[in-house]
């Protein structure tokens, strides 16, 4: 039998010092008695009789000499070797998505996940290597090429699953750069294969898939999108909830609408298969009542039933934060454009004013007193940008807002970015523009409507600490005003332009990083999180007037509370100005806020945003098929061969076998060694106690006697 | 009860009690250890309770053969020439006109001849079995003397018997307490079977025979032998400590022989000592079975057994003690 440790047999070492040590003990202690007469015929009567009575004196001898054999041999580790299933070096990939939570096995897909990676690293060679990726929306490296399988079983206890899509292609990436620097390697893919989006990554190393998760395990219904909207009537506000049925077979489910905690509104839906379910509920929240954040469960439709309604819960609840209620005051310097001013009429809580070029006074102040919330410049430009949210539409001349290179005329719409916020429900396939002004993107920027050869068309960003978006083009120059698409734009662009108070509150992605303004004399926010924790963040740059906060990871309601120094905070208040709803929200946009409720908003209000998972392709939680990864690996083709393997480039040849120690039988048989040893040796101390109680309890028994 | 010095009895009363310590009268040759004002009041009261008269009051299990002039009738026996004629029995001359003489027991002069194994191994236990056999020598001997039987303490020990004077008469009780208290154990090994031979050879007549001993000797059985072949009516009274009985080993141990110096290995753990005690009993039952044979009386005892427990218990069921 082969030994991992063999230096240890040294061990056997002590079984001489176990005899000496027992020869020692022998000496006897001499004890005087009237008589030995006695005890020679008894002694005689052994030796005579009995002679293997000597040798159960001496089992106590024996068990501790075998005791010290097998720690020896335990100590020198043997093991018996078998052919290795898997490659000298492993990676192991382990999906977290959100679909992974889904409990058709127990506990759940990611529990059954981690079972399945480390049954099958017992497959590994000797002196084999493990790195392990967890592959959430982002791949991480949680441990990498070791081959302490404890640190590795460590490493894949503590991932735990995300309320994210999964990205298996970064993770296949990732793989292929540790694959790709051994010359025996293999990647293991823990996954239920309910992929969102197929990877394409190919890796230079075979693929196995351990899948996890019920073939048929498909049951589960899930809150797609969930909206706010101030009513018409400006008063209160409907919620528009989108639920999708990805079961193969029909379900009823029940609709809670909660805000701020309590009950609103129940409905009762049914929805057929692989089919969404919409749901509006009017007057949620008044001016006497109002709601700040609103919650949608969904939950079985009878409520006695026991078990879980579906195998996912992660996407049976949503949140949305509901608009503040304050008017906004817009600025439209221009010669007039009766399409734009109509747009914006549209916008609830605004008011719009309207000045010729030649009559803006500049800055941001109006007569009042008070700050415009946006000014748009249509078509002019001050020689000074006011300290204000700008839109700029077609300006004239090259400004701080960007550069004019010239115009464009006929310019085409480039390929739209299908995440870009200010295009949500947006459809400018069929629109056409006569011209526009050339720009140059700014460094400060980020292009939403791209045009042709790099000019964007629309662009918006944070400037000077204040969003801006300049259009290149003026809109009765296109036939844009003619589409439902340029309300939906304008209510979008001047949303963002001012901090969402006039369109739904977006919900940010699980994951997605958020960009938060810090309110003038605050020093950071703090961030609570859904879970109840906390995160202290503070700009980069003393002064700085936003952070990037990028844990979003769980789902749910976050808050951030501007930190001000004990000094500043009295006179943050005073320059609050009163609003009904005095709770602005962020705008989570990829990289780019707005000020928290637009300038004149309360400074100290804490800032609200939503995360939530709306997505129906993790959803999707039925497993799919192997070969969708598997098929991305191969074996790394010898140089200048057909591809078939020989006995020289297989990797198999001269891959050590695997190791089965066999520590777990021998520790065992210690302990049974240890226990039997304890009983031999107090046998006799427990069988005196015994007796004498015995004596005891039948002592006062018989003194009742006659 | 007044002793005097000269053997003569007065009537009975009491021993005049002391305020502790030795009572001032007392012999300084008693040992106080062995006879304290404890025991003697305990001597006091068995005397009191004992029912049975006092005139042959260790009855032991043996009739003398001799025909005597008691009032106790024996047997028949043909006239012969010469023969006392206020024997005749005149209601058996009338039925059969024969002549027979009435016999009757001889009273004889008992003599009590209490042999104490003096061995080192009587030198042990707790109680000291040396010490527990003195005492009930003490009584057994004061019972005698109260019976006007003549008592002789002898000792064995090494290959010999030292045979004490005999007494007679209660008003010597305390000669017999000094002779006892004068008994030391024997400085080497003690040759049992040597000493009772020695003891029986100085044996005189009829009596009785007590055997105060532990037996642990090899051929401790050949000593019950050689004093039942003797005249005397043998009673042994089989001592052990104990310790001896129930002995207190644990371990692995070497156990030296108190006379000898011998050793002998042994593990003591319970398998052992369980196999020692019914080796113990088994040695018991072939005494006990051997004086049976040799129609001697056999009694077992405990070195820890009080002195009353043993007179009025043990004694006398074993009808020892009449």
């Amino acid at each position: 039998m082969p030994f991992a440790s063999p230096l240890a047999l040294l061990g056997l070492l002590f079984v001489p010092a176990v005899v000496a040590m027992y020869l020692l003990r022998l000496r006897r202690s001499e004890t005087i008695v009237p008589s030995t007469l006695l005890w020679q015929r008894l002694a005689a009567d052994v030796e005579a009789n009995a002679p293997w009575q000597r040798l159960r004196r001496s089992l106590l001898f024996l068990i501790q000499l075998l005791l010290v054999v097998i720690l020896a041999l335990l100590a020198a580790r043997p093991f018996i070797e078998r052919p290795a299933g898997l490659a000298r070096d492993i990676v192991l990939i382990v999906d977290t998505s959100a679909s992974m939570g889904a409990t058709d096995v127990a506990p759940d897909r990611l529990g059954a996940a981690r079972a399945a990676a480390l049954d099958a690293l017992k497959d590994l060679p000797a002196g084999g290597k493990v790195s392990v990726i967890e592959a959430g929306r982002t791949a991480r490296i949680v441990a990498a090429g070791t081959s302490d399988l404890a640190r590795v079983r460590q490493a894949i206890d503590a991932i735990r699953p995300s309320a994210s899509r999964g990205d298996l292609g970064d993770a296949l990436a990732l793989a292929q750069q540790l694959a790709i620097q051994s010359g025996d390697a293999e990647v293991l893919v823990a996954t239920d294969a309910a992929l969102a989006v197929p990877p394409t990554t190919r890796v230079y190393a075979p693929i196995r898939v351990l899948r996890v998760g019920d073939p048929k395990g498909s049951r589960n219904q899930a809150i797609v999108a969930l909206a706010v909207r101030t009513a018409p009537s400006g008063v209160a506000h409907s919620v528009f909830v989108s639920v999708a049925n990805l079961d193969l077979e029909s379900a009823t489910r029940r609709v809670e609408i909660w805000g701020d905690d309590r009950l609103l509104e129940t409905r009762t839906i049914t929805i057929d298969a692989q089919q969404r379910a919409d749901v509006i509920v009017d007057d949620i929240g008044t001016a006497t009542d109002p709601v700040g954040v609103v919650e949608v469960r969904l939950v079985a439709a009878d409520s006695t039933a026991s078990g879980r309604p579906d195998l996912l819960a992660t996407d049976d609840r949503a949140w949305a934060i509901v608009p503040p209620e304050r008017d906004r005051n817009i600025l439209l310097v221009g010669e007039g454009d009766p399409y734009l001013e109509t747009a914006l009429t549209y916008l609830p809580h605004t008011n719009l004013f309207g000045l010729k070029p030649a009559d803006y006074p500049g800055g941001a102040v109006r007569t009042n007193g008070t700050e415009w919330d946006l000014i748009i410049f249509e078509g002019t430009l001050p020689d000074t940008l006011p300290p204000t949210p700008i839109l700029a539409i077609a300006p004239p001349k090259t400004s701080g807002l960007g550069e004019v290179m010239g115009t464009l005329t006929g310019p085409g719409i480039g390929t739209l970015g299908t995440d870009e916020p200010v295009l949500r429900y947006v459809d400018l396939s069929t629109t056409h523009i006569a011209t526009a002004q050339k720009l140059t993107l700014p460094a400060w920027a980020r292009t939403v409507i791209p045009g042709p050869k790099g000019a964007p068309l629309l662009y918006a960003g944070i400037r000077a600490g204040l969003p801006a978006a300049v259009l290149a083009f003026e809109p009765r120059e296109s036939d844009l005003p003619l589409q439902v698409a340029f309300p939906i734009l304008m209510a979008n662009l001047t949303g963002e332009l001012l901090g969402g108070s006039g369109v739904p509150a977006a919900a940010v992605k699980p994951g997605d990083p958020v960009a938060l303004t810090v309110p003038t004399g605050a020093t950071g926010l703090h961030v609570a999180r859904p879970d109840g924790s906390a995160i202290d963040l503070a700009p980069g740059t003393a002064g700085g007037l936003s952070v990037t906060f990028t844990q979003t990871d769980e789902l749910g309601v976050y808050t951030a509370t501007p930190i001000f120094p004990p000094s500043a905070s009295a006179s943050a208040s005073d320059r609050a100005t009163p609003s009904p709803n005095p709770t602005p929200t962020a705008n989570p946009s990829a990289g780019a806020s707005g000020p928290p409720g637009g300038v004149g908003a309360d400074p100290t209000a804490p800032i609200r945003f939503a995360v939530d998972l709306f997505d129906v392709d993790e959803s999707a939680i039925a497993p799919g098929p192997n070969r969708v990864l598997e098929d991305l690996g191969r074996a790394r083709p010898a140089p200048g061969a057909s591809g078939a393997t020989t006995a020289a480039t297989d990797p198999a040849v001269g891959r050590p076998a695997a190791r089965d120690e066999l520590w777990i039988p021998i520790v065992l048989v210690v302990l049974v060694g240890l226990c039997v040893e304890w009983t031999l040796y107090h046998r006799d101390a427990v069988l005196r106690g015994r007796r004498g109680l015995t004596g005891r309890l039948r002592r006062p028994a018989a003194g009742t006697g006659p | 009860m007044t002793m005097t010095n000269d053997g003569a009895s007065s009537p009975t009363t009491p021993i005049p009690s002391s305020n502790g310590g030795r009572p001032a009268f007392l012999p300084s040759e008693l040992d106080p250890t062995v006879f304290d004002e404890a025991f003697l009041r305990q001597l006091e009261r068995l005397l009191l309770l004992l029912r049975a008269p006092v005139r042959g009051g260790l009855k032991g299990g043996r009739r003398s053969v001799k025909r005597g002039q008691s009032v106790e009738f024996a047997d028949y026996r043909e006239y012969a020439l010469g023969d006392d004629l206020r024997q005749l029995d005149w209601n058996v001359l009338a039925r059969l006109e024969k002549l027979f003489v009435k016999l009757f027991i001889e009273e004889e002069d008992v003599t009590i001849t209490i042999l104490l194994d003096g061995s080192a191994s009587m030198a042990t236990g707790t109680p000291d079995k040396l010490q527990f056999a003195k005492r009930a020598a003490a009584a057994l001997g004061y019972i005698g003397l109260a019976s006007e039987d003549k008592v002789a303490i002898s000792v064995l020990g090494g290959r010999t018997a030292r045979r004490r004077t005999a007494l007679r008469g209660s008003g010597r009780v305390f000669r017999l307490l000094a002779d006892l208290s004068s008994i030391v154990p024997a400085g080497g090994p003690t040759d049992l079977v040597a000493s009772a031979r020695h003891a029986a050879a100085q044996l005189s007549g009829r009596g009785v025979v007590i055997l105060i001993s532990d037996l642990l000797d090899p051929a401790a059985d050949r000593v019950i032998r050689e004093l039942a072949s003797t005249r005397s009516e043998l009673i042994v009274l089989h001592v052990l400590s104990p310790q001896e009985l129930d002995p207190p080993l644990e371990g692995d141990l070497r156990l030296v022989d108190a006379e000898t110096g011998e050793g002998v290995d042994v593990t003591a753990d319970l398998a052992t000592i369980d196999a020692y005690r019914d080796r113990l009993v088994a040695w018991k039952d072939g005494f006990a079975s051997l004086a049976a044979r040799r129609q001697a009386s056999y009694v077992d005892l405990s070195s820890d057994v009080p002195l009353n427990e043993l007179i009025f218990a043990e004694l006398r069921r074993r009808r020892v003690l009449g």
